[in-house]
């Protein structure tokens, strides 16, 4: 049965012509400053707490968007949106204030727990996750919004198949919008701990390493020589015009919400840091880091996400290949390359990566355009069903180190299975953990 | 002629091993420089039926248009059919279907 498609089309070409984006270039974050929202000090976040006249617990989604703003990877996003934000989001794919944006960030609750709490405009929330006094947030607007146009505008379609026109419709009737902060910052545990770069601890590493220029790499999979050669062909286009030490590579693995079938978090991590570690990259020019975010996938408007979100973190580049943060046949197979030409410079530049394929007769990785042969195609889908199979694959699809390191997590985290099923939601260790906090 | 989509079934020891013993070693295509897989074909229903009946199932359309992800219990089915039926065409996904 053909999907159910909406007619409506973004454009952003319209979102040229209205936005007035406001864009610091160079290494300045979205916004010019970077957000930041946490509390560290324990009398003062205590005093903040008991401010607050409500408390509300809230569901992980809100738990990783509040650390992502509190730290300013959101930057210069400080809370949930307001309507107008939502609204500009829409219409120009800006804030309210100008500056562009492409995802709504938002506090959904439905209408009998706002009666229930009691919660009105200009109160202040307590919300608690884990059971624990977590973060403390102003409630500047409570509105509706149009669910369908806020789909329609961000995924391009309303077909309720999309996993992020889904999570939309999932939202509850109203919206609550205004500034967080982190009064209680979690712990975030091992393996990802020695991953944990807020913005700007990575931008502190960056100068650490000398890093004039740093190409970020998006990812929510394990690597396959695929990814290997997009990221290394990635930066040598961004080391173009500095010294080979003065660029390194940001590989951003995305931490969320998991469905069955994912790798699991902690064979992602582990499996790219094994690049690194095993000389697949000098040390001193790849370094592996995490994103608490749920993949909207978005497609061409997750990418100026991304982007956003990496120019934060002090990248200079960022590559995008094939289907960007897609998912099914919703977008062309280059719709992230397409979009950045029509938006205002981002101050973040694109690298625009090809299909790098497994070649019989080159015996290598390499780009079909380049040799000419017919190439054997393989993607992270494949990649996934030569081990679902119980398949070594060979070392020119994927590293054996890789193979080894997903292995050893499978064991150490995933309950014998390198993918996730039903025990790995349930029993596995949290990614971060709320320490007590007496209010 | 109307698309096909392939399925593919990756060989270990233990497969070819059986392979080998039913003479069919030959059917498996060498792929990534030392692996091996069997491409059987499922038809366009057949596909919607594949990822209906599993969810975390995907027909991989950006790269290559195979059907991916599919659980191990399924494909053992599929490779069994593959050796007693001695093709590779839909109507091997057939019978794998059914008797799932």
């Amino acid at each position: 049965m053909p999907k159910k498609r909406s007619s409506k089309k973004v454009s952003p070409s319209s979102a040229r012509k209205k936005a007035v984006a406001k864009v610091d270039n160079a290494l300045s974050p979205h916004g010019g400053k970077l957000v930041n929202r946490v509390v560290e000090d324990k009398d003062k976040a205590k005093r903040l707490a008991n401010k607050a006249k409500v408390e509300l617990p809230i569901r992980d989604q809100h738990a990783r968007e509040i650390v992502s703003i509190a730290y300013g990877f959101f930057s210069p996003v400080d809370g949930f949106m307001k309507r107008a934000d939502v609204a500009s989001i829409c219409k120009k794919m800006t804030l309210a204030s100008g500056y562009v944006w492409s995802i709504p960030i938002v506090f959904d609750l439905s209408d009998d727990e706002i009666r229930s709490k009691g919660i009105k405009e200009g109160d202040t929330i307590l919300l608690k996750y884990q059971d624990q006094p977590f973060a403390t947030f102003e409630v500047e607007e409570i509105y509706s919004f149009d669910k369908k146009l806020m789909a329609v505008s961000v995924y391009g379609t309303d077909d309720e198949k999309h996993p992020g026109v889904k999570r939309t419709y999932q939202y509850k009737d109203k919206f609550l919008g205004g500034r967080i902060t982190l009064i209680n910052p979690p712990i975030i545990n091992p393996p990802f701990d020695k991953f944990w770069y807020p913005p700007a601890q990575s931008r502190q590493k960056f100068k650490e390493f000398g890093w004039k220029r740093a190409v970020a790499h998006q990812t929510r999979n394990v690597p396959h020589t695929g990814h290997e050669w997009l990221m290394k062909g990635a930066w040598f286009e961004a080391q173009s015009d500095v010294n080979p030490n003065e660029c390194g590579i940001l590989v951003n693995c995305v931490v969320g919400e998991k469905r069955k079938g994912d790798y699991i978090d902690e064979a992602i991590v582990l499996s790219h840091a094994a690049l690194g570690e095993n000389g697949y990259f000098k040390q001193g020019t790849h370094m592996v880091s995490i994103l608490l975010w749920d993949m909207r996938y978005a497609g061409p408007k997750e990418a100026i996400f991304h982007a956003i979100v990496r120019k934060n973190m002090g990248c200079t580049h960022h590559m995008f290949g094939r289907d960007h943060a897609g998912v099914g046949d919703y977008y062309d197979k280059y719709a992230a390359h397409e979009i950045f030409k029509k938006i205002p410079d981002l101050g973040i530049k694109s690298v625009l990566t090809l299909e790098w394929w497994y070649c019989p007769t080159c015996a290598e990785v390499t780009y079909e355009g380049l040799c000419g042969h017919k190439p054997q195609k393989f993607s992270g889908s494949v990649l996934r069903s030569i081990l679902l199979d119980g398949v070594k694959p060979t070392r020119l699809v994927m590293r054996p180190e890789v193979f080894d390191t997903v292995m050893m997590a499978a064991d150490k985290y995933g309950f014998g299975n390198p993918f996730v099923d039903d025990k790995y939601l349930n029993e596995r260790n949290p990614v971060m953990t709320v320490p007590p906090m007496e209010v | 002629m109307a698309e096909t989509f392939p399925i593919y079934v990756w060989i270990n020891e233990e497969r070819f091993a059986k392979l080998q013993e039913a003479g069919l070693a030959d059917k498996a295509v060498e792929a990534f420089a030392g692996l091996k897989r069997l491409e059987v074909h499922a038809n366009e229903a057949q596909k919607d039926e594949l990822l209906r009946r599993f969810p975390g199932s995907k027909c991989d359309l950006s790269t290559t248009r195979s059907i991916e992800l599919l659980p191990r219990a399924f494909k053992d089915k599929l490779f069994q059919k593959v050796i007693e039926m001695r093709r590779l065409d839909p109507e091997v996904v057939e019978e794998a279907l059914k008797s799932t």
